[in-house]
Order: C-alpha cells, then sequence, then structure tokens
C-alpha cells in the first residue's frame, strides 16, 4: 500500500534526514517507526503525508508516485490519511464537535452527515460527555482522542501518528495505543513514530528503526530492543 | 442544497465568526483601514473642492474695455458680436453706460457722499463697457493685446488688464501649484493607506498562522482556507468605510463656516452630503477591495501554493 522505492531527504545545508529508504508497508499492517530523536522518523512520515517530498527516489501510495500530484489536488489526496501529532494541532477556536466536524466540512460532507457521523466517532473515543468544549479545556489525553476522532471521522485508509503520546501521562498514553491498535483491528493500517520504549515494547507488531537516517531494523514482530 | 452554496455559507459563517470572535484584533485593524481610507478620500475631496473654488476663482477675472464716451451703442455690440467668436474667449457681456451707474449705486449702498457727488456733477460720468472673459487665465494678455491693437482701438478708452495683470499671473501659478502639489499628496496617501492596510492584514494573517497549517494537514483546499478571510476583508471593509463616511461628513460640518459660499453657492459640507451618492459607495468599494486584495495576498505565504 504504501512503498518507499530508495528514498533519501536532503535539506538545504546538506543536511542528510533520510538515505535510501527501502520500505513496503500493506494494508492493514500496524507499524512503529522508532529511532532516537533527529533518526528521521518524522521526515519518513512526512514524505507520506506530502508535506515533503523526497530529493531522490519515489514514494508510492496504492502504486501511485506521490511526486506525481498537482499541488492543488493535495488536498484531496490528504483526505484519505488521518493524522495525529505530538502537538495534537486542534483549531483554538472550535469544540471538540467542531474540530471533528471541521474535517468533514471540509471535504463537502453534507449536514446530515456530519450530524450522524461526528457523534458516532466522538462515541468511539470516549468523547461523547466532552463534545461541547473547546480544547483549552480538555487535558492532554483528551485532546489527542479528539485529534484521534478527527483522524478517523472521513474513514481514513491510514492512520499516521507522530509521536502521538509524547506529551501525554501513562494512562493516556495508553488509552491512545488501544485505541490505535482498535481502529487497526477495524482494518485501517497505522504507522507509528515513537520513542516509548514501554508501549512498543507491549504492542509486539512490526517494528522499523532508523538510525541517521537509514533503516537497520524490520521485523515483523518485535520489540523496541532486540 | 447544491454543495457550492453550502461551502459559500460555511465560509461565509467562518468569517463572520473570525471577525467576530477576534474582538480587538478586528478593532485594529478596521481602524487602520478607517485611518487610511479617511485621509484618501479626505485629499480626494478637498482636492476637488479647491478645485472647485478656484475655478469658481476664476470665473470673477475679467477683462473690462472702456469705451469713450461719445461711441454708439450700436458700435460696441458689433464689436460684441466679433468677438465673442474668439477661440480664447468664453463669453462677453455688455454693460450699458446707465447699468454701470445702477451698479456703482449699488455699490455704494446708498452712501451719502457718493449721491451727493452724483447730484452735483448732473451726468452720468462713467462709461459704457464688454466684461471679457477668458477660457483660461493665461490668455488675457493676448486678448487684452490684440484688442488693444485691434481696430477698435481708436475707440477705447482704456483696458482694465493692466491692473489686474499681477494679480491674474500670481493666481495662474497658485491655480497650477495647487493642483499640482494636491495630486503627489494624493498619490502619496494612497501609497501610504495601502501600505498600512496591508500590513495591518499581514498581522491578522500571522495571528492565524497556526491555523493554517492545521487546515493544510486535515486537507482543506486552498480556496475553502481562503474564503473565510476574504469574506472578514469583505467586513472590515464595510465597517470602514461606514466609519469614515460619518467621520467625513463631520469634518465637512466643521469645515463649513470657512468654505461658505465657494462651492456653487453652497459649503462643503452640502457638497459632501449631496454627493453621498457616489462618496458612499465609492468608500464601500474601495474599503472592501482594499481589505480583501491585502487578505487574499497575505495569505499567500501560508498556503504553501
Amino acid at each position: 500500500m504504501i512503498r518507499f522505492e530508495n528514498v533519501s531527504k536532503i535539506y538545504p545545508g546538506d543536511f542528510v534526514a533520510l538515505e535510501s529508504i527501502n520500505l513496503d508497508i500493506q494494508q492493514g499492517d500496524f507499524v512503529s517507526i522508532i529511532g532516537p530523536s533527529g533518526s528521521g522518523k518524522s521526515t519518513l512520515l512526512k514524505l507520506v503525508y506530502v508535506e515533503e517530498q523526497p530529493t531522490t527516489g519515489t514514494v508510492f501510495f496504492n502504486d501511485r508516485p506521490l511526486d506525481s500530484i498537482k499541488t492543488k489536488h493535495l488536498p484531496y489526496f490528504r483526505r484519505n490519511i488521518g493524522t495525529v501529532f505530538q502537538d495534537f494541532k486542534l483549531l483554538p477556536q472550535k469544540t471538540a464537535y467542531e474540530n471533528v466536524a471541521y474535517a468533514l466540512e471540509v471535504s463537502d460532507g453534507s449536514v446530515e452527515e456530519i450530524k450522524e457521523i461526528v457523534p458516532e466517532i466522538l462515541d468511539l473515543v470516549g468523547m461523547s460527555d466532552k463534545m461541547e468544549k473547546y480544547p483549552r479545556q480538555l487535558s492532554g489525553g483528551e485532546q489527542q482522542k479528539v485529534c484521534l476522532a478527527r483522524a478517523l471521522v472521513r474513514k481514513p485508509l491510514v492512520i499516521i501518528a507522530d509521536e502521538p503520546t509524547g506529551n501525554l501521562d501513562p494512562n493516556s498514553t495508553l488509552e491512545i495505543m488501544q485505541l490505535l491498535l482498535k481502529i487497526n483491528s477495524m482494518g485501517t493500517t497505522v504507522l507509528l513514530a515513537s520513542h516509548n520504549k514501554n508501549i512498543i515494547d507491549k504492542i509486539n507488531r512490526r517494528v522499523v528503526e532508523l538510525n541517521n537516517g537509514r533503516v537497520v531494523r524490520d521485523n515483523i514482530k518485535s520489540k523496541y530492543n532486540v | 442544497m447544491n454543495i457550492k452554496k453550502i461551502k459559500l455559507i460555511r465560509t461565509f459563517q467562518e468569517g463572520l465568526d473570525n471577525f467576530r470572535r477576534n474582538g480587538w484584533l478586528s478593532f485594529a485593524t478596521v481602524s487602520v483601514l478607517a485611518i487610511s481610507l479617511y485621509i484618501i478620500s479626505f485629499t480626494v475631496i478637498l482636492g476637488i473642492t479647491a478645485n472647485m473654488v478656484l475655478k469658481n476663482i476664476q470665473d470673477k477675472i475679467n477683462v473690462s474695455v472702456y469705451f469713450n464716451s461719445d461711441v454708439e451703442e450700436s458700435y460696441i455690440l458689433e464689436m460684441k458680436d466679433k468677438i465673442v467668436g474668439y477661440p480664447e474667449i468664453k463669453s462677453v457681456d455688455y454693460v450699458s453706460k446707465d447699468q454701470a451707474l445702477d451698479n456703482f449705486r449699488k455699490l455704494g449702498d446708498n452712501n451719502q457722499s457718493i449721491n451727493q457727488a452724483l447730484e452735483e456733477l448732473g451726468e452720468n460720468p462713467l462709461l459704457a463697457s464688454l466684461v471679457i472673459k477668458a477660457n483660461l487665465p493665461e490668455q488675457y494678455e493676448i486678448i487684452s493685446k490684440s484688442i488693444g491693437g485691434s481696430v477698435f482701438a481708436e475707440n477705447i478708452s482704456r483696458i482694465d488688464f493692466e491692473d489686474n495683470k499681477k494679480a491674474i499671473s500670481r493666481l495662474t501659478s497658485i491655480i497650477n501649484m495647487v493642483e499640482k502639489t494636491g495630486l503627489v499628496l494624493g498619490i502619496i496617501f494612497v501609497f501610504i493607506g495601502i501600505l498600512i492596510t496591508f500590513n495591518a492584514i499581514r498581522l491578522t494573517m500571522y495571528a492565524h498562522k497556526q491555523e493554517f497549517e492545521i487546515m493544510r494537514l486535515v486537507g482543506a483546499s486552498n480556496l475553502y482556507i481562503r474564503m473565510p478571510f476574504i469574506f472578514e476583508g469583505i467586513f472590515y471593509g464595510v465597517a470602514s468605510a461606514i466609519i469614515v463616511f460619518a467621520a467625513l461628513l463631520i469634518t465637512a460640518k466643521f469645515m463649513a463656516p470657512l468654505t461658505e459660499g465657494s462651492i456653487n453657492g453652497g459649503d462643503i459640507f452640502s457638497f459632501c452630503f449631496s454627493n453621498s451618492f457616489i462618496i458612499l459607495p465609492a468608500l464601500l468599494l474601495f474599503g472592501i477591495l482594499l481589505g480583501t486584495v491585502s487578505g487574499f495576498i497575505a495569505i499567500r505565504r501560508y498556503l504553501k501554493i
């Protein structure tokens, strides 16, 4: 489903973020990208939702090269992908409900669709009773759940999570991970970047380890450290 | 309802929410826009009215050709018909001896000594004249010289130009200078106004920087991100235009006493008031244009086009 073919990313000033990445991710996979800070995890993910383009090599999404997508068509492509970030990125002036609804509005969702789907999704992540709250009124864990709901609301093919539990306490971390696993069990591919050793060990799924921009390990069922 | 309409309503609602929610920021931006708009429109109106005042004064300049007292009225009228066709001449009016006396009396306003003096003289000492107005102040010299050297010259007592020559040429140069200065100032102010407004709106966009990133990541198209801010720009424009319109009228009211009678029989306030149907739409148009174009340009760097 997602394929990296000899991908390198070099930033101006000759900073090599990724080098010769070859990766194959199938639909329904749960992949954890691990590695120390600066190893290129975020960059790898950015290439999938086209926030950056590779310097050499090609990233394929369902056999379609991502560098062939015109800039003006990018928004439509991005609707296949749900993103969750360490810093949440919720619109501060909208309630939890409105934040999730926004994702649907942006893809021309009808009023009925929104009324039906949004409460459902918020229920899935356990935020039904806090729909009318603003981000500033929610805890870190709650905000992240809303982000997850927003990422899910369009039933995307893949969820990309860049250090989603980075700012969370252990309980919330566990809750979010459980949600991700649940979502994955329903068929959605999950790409997770993390340097949380405990969590990775617990879930025992595919681990791709990066170091200095290169893939040093790719194990189907693995732990943080071998 | 089709999808385009829904999008329009949604983005309109967003724009309105942004405008209302941002309280101080909106207030600041509207103020800046209003000040710029005020300066620009004030300069323009001042320029237009100054022009009108000057043209009024210009209109009062004339050259009087006085004829010897023995000249027949028909002769004078014949000359009038002849010269009225000259390209430089705007109009020629005949003032008979009697009329001259009448005018003089009116000027004197029943002044005792004047009336007495006239009584003593017995006859009308004043001369008949042709009052000539030129199209442009510069042309009085030519007119005066050519009449002075024409075939009518021997019947002319005097031409009242030489006395006014200095005043007329000074007035001409003042008029030219005022027009030029006004134009230059106007352009400078328009430029400054646009710059200030653009920067104020760029600031607004910067305040929304994070939101743009989020919207892009969630998959909003450029148009969908832009529309609320275009609407916001319209609101800014309308709000400022209304404020400026009120401010202009108030300013005009204050300035009215200074300009009484100088503009087509009225003053600057009545001028503004009667031309409201042009001024208000112009303000609205310019305000909205300034607001939306600034927003359009300012947002570009956040859309990563």
